[in-house]
């Protein structure tokens, strides 16, 4: 593959796995939530990509008869719409991404209530139990998102010549990655994001405060959810074809997970790190895979060999750099600014007098 | 007839593994989220034994038992323990067992690609029924899973209540620093109840091809019916693990059943659902599972009302 291909690569996929990252960093690194079931809220986003507005769309153009077969169909006809009629094709993403947003905070706001009073590990244990299900129906069940075989979905970026429709994507996916990053750093500023980080730290001073944990909980897993399904629809939609089986547990949960220990907790600029350095090192891996294969006569695929390095490296982070690449710095606002800046001042005048 | 039979089997299997993972979340307070993984190490033991040395998988219970328990131990001693000595909170010692499923995960996928490519027959997806044969009109793997049951539980309940060493596990178990103090070493019954949760899954892994296809991947389904049982039955206790082992597969198997006799036969593939009703009501009920539940209160309460 050529170099530049793989950087393509490499940038869809840093802008994919970055969402899906801040997303998990706002509920774990912050607010201490261990959400095990992530690949949840990433399959929402998939099924309001193939499930709903493909639904919309069936209804819109009437076509009737089975859902897979009428996806088909209107797939094309929405193609050549789309290819004449550039604003429908961008109308388009902006509605999937509005119901994929809606429908991840939903999604997320009810998948956390049975546990949300719980202990971390009943919490997480609850979570990819609920996810790992979903998942499981989502793949059987024809009729949400095709099940086995999947639904094909419009191509909203027919009005652009193939050769350059996974730039433009890829640009499309960076795009919804710096609104996202500006959102989390600035929610995560407010007094709402400073309760988080206590309530991680101490859940019973959080409560002394009057502060409810459990409406915490349920509202910080709805914002990450909601964004992480983002993520979910832009990939389908990339595809262009949704299918349940590629938002398998160790792609949407375990892999976000390593990314932000890697890049470190809590904070987002290391959790870009993490991801760059991650997805660097998987396109590689995926993208020379049969090199990998011959040169070292494994008589096996590589893919197994992936998981066992990703493993590997997820245990020694936690063993030897549990605070990952980039360590959380204290917030500094403008009044602790102007304090620390005072004793400063102070410190120094008397060690003068 | 068959369908209660086949429940019945699915239960035992669920009930081993559900044991072994709460007997590890007692001593080491974290949930495996390998443990299903250890059932398909299990069915892969007793596959290699099959193909290589043509052993009917019966007879690799025991060797299930001794790899699965060795298996058990390399996780406590290679990734846990070192973690618990740097002070590792809990959620890191999770995702650590989340990260080992999938390094077995790796490992189990690449031996299944050797070993079909080195005997030529299936070892991505297969299945023992063909092997199994009737003792008087039962199939053998009914009266075997519910023969390895019996013989665990009477195994430990000797060793429990029987030997000095249960007594000092199951002092550590209630309460590990007054244990520590008396001069118990709670590293060796750590260590020993996580050979002893590897040693269970293992032998139900050996069986668990005898009710359903094994691929790489199935750790990472019945791990839902595993936390589903143990989380019924409280994390806290052996005994609740084997109630909510029977409850969460019987009902699995009987609930699914039922509905497919309404619904027809394509209902079948969601038994899971059924697990995370009964466990989402468990936490929304009794949080700390069935042995929690003090019944003489409940007798009372139901009294009172009529």
């Amino acid at each position: 593959m050529a170099w530049e291909h793989i950087l393509t690569e490499i940038f869809l996929w840093f802008g994919l796995y970055s969402i899906v990252a801040i997303s998990l960093n706002i509920e774990y690194g912050y607010a201490g939530i261990p959400n095990f079931g992530r690949a949840l809220a990433v399959l929402m986003g998939a099924i309001a990509v193939g499930g709903i507005t493909n639904r919309l769309l069936i209804a819109m153009f009437g076509i009737s008869g089975n859902f897979a077969v009428a996806s088909g169909i209107v797939k094309t006809e929405v193609n050549e719409i789309i290819s004449s009629d550039p604003y429908f094709g961008i109308g388009l993403i902006i509605l999937s991404i509005v119901i994929a947003g809606i429908l991840g905070y939903i999604t997320g706001a009810i998948f956390i209530l049975p546990s949300a009073k719980l202990s971390e590990d009943y919490l997480a244990i609850t979570l990819l139990a609920i996810s790992e299900v979903t998942f499981m129906v989502s793949y059987y069940h024809p009729d949400i998102i095709g099940g086995y075989y999947g639904v094909s979905t419009p191509d909203v970026l027919a009005f652009v010549p193939g050769v350059y429709r996974v730039y433009i994507f890829t640009l499309i996916i960076l795009f919804t990655l710096v609104i996202t990053y500006l959102f989390a750093e600035k929610l995560l500023n407010t007094p709402y994001g400073r309760i988080l980080r206590a309530m991680r730290e101490n859940e019973s001073v959080v409560k002394s405060y009057g502060r409810d944990i459990m409406v915490l909980r349920v509202k910080t897993v709805a914002i990450g959810s909601a964004i992480a399904s983002i993520s979910g629809a832009l990939y389908s939609m990339y595809t262009a074809n949704v299918i349940a089986s590629s938002f398998s547990r160790v792609e949407w949960t375990f892999y976000p997970f390593l990314m932000i220990l890697l890049g470190g907790l809590g904070n987002n600029r290391g959790v870009l790190s993490g991801v760059f350095a991650f997805v660097v090192a998987k396109v590689m891996l995926t993208t020379y895979k049969y090199e990998i294969k011959s040169t070292l006569h494994l008589p096996f695929e590589a893919v197994w060999l992936e998981y066992v390095l990703f493993g590997i490296v997820a245990i020694l982070i936690l063993y030897y750099k549990p605070e990952g690449l980039i360590k959380e710095k204290p917030i500094i606002t403008k009044p602790i600014r102007t304090r620390m800046k005072k004793n400063v001042i102070c410190k120094t005048t008397s060690a003068r007098s | 007839m068959a369908v209660i039979e086949g429940a019945v089997i699915y239960s035992n299997l669920i009930v081993l593994l559900a044991m072994g993972l709460t007997l590890t979340y007692i001593t080491t307070s974290v949930p495996n989220f390998a443990q299903g993984s250890f059932a398909v190490f299990g069915s892969y033991i007793a596959l290699t034994f099959l193909r290589f040395f043509n052993l009917h998988p019966y007879q690799s219970i025991p060797l299930g038992f001794i790899f699965g328990g060795l298996l058990g131990i390399l996780t406590y001693v290679a990734i846990l323990k070192p973690l618990i000595k740097k002070g590792a909170t809990i959620v890191a010692l999770m995702i650590a067992t989340l990260a080992w499923d999938l390094i077995l995960l790796g490992f189990l996928g690449a031996y299944s690609d050797y070993l079909t490519y080195s005997t030529g027959k299936p070892a991505k997806k297969y299945i023992f029924t063909y092997l199994d044969f009737h003792i008087y009109n039962i199939s053998a793997i009914l009266i075997v899973s519910t023969l390895v049951i019996l013989l665990t539980l009477i195994g430990l309940f000797f060793l429990l209540y029987k030997t000095k060493f249960g007594i000092a596990l199951r002092a550590s178990m209630e309460n590990p620093d007054l244990a520590e103090i008396m001069g118990i070493n709670v590293e060796h019954t750590r260590l020993f109840s996580w050979f002893l949760s590897g040693a269970l899954s293992g032998m139900a892994g050996c069986l668990l091809p005898f009710k359903q296809e094994i691929v790489p991947a199935t750790g990472a389904i019945i791990i839902v019916s595993i936390f589903a049982a143990s989380i019924v039955g409280g994390l806290s206790s052996i005994v609740g693990a084997l109630l909510g082992g029977y409850i969460v597969g019987l009902s699995e198997s009987l609930v699914t059943y039922a509905l497919s006799l309404i619904f027809g036969t394509g209902i079948l593939v969601y038994s899971k659902v059924v697990s995370l009703i009964i466990l989402v009501i468990t936490l929304l009920l009794i949080p700390k599972g069935l042995v929690s539940v003090k019944w003489r209160k409940v007798i009372k309460w139901r009294g009172s009302i009529s």
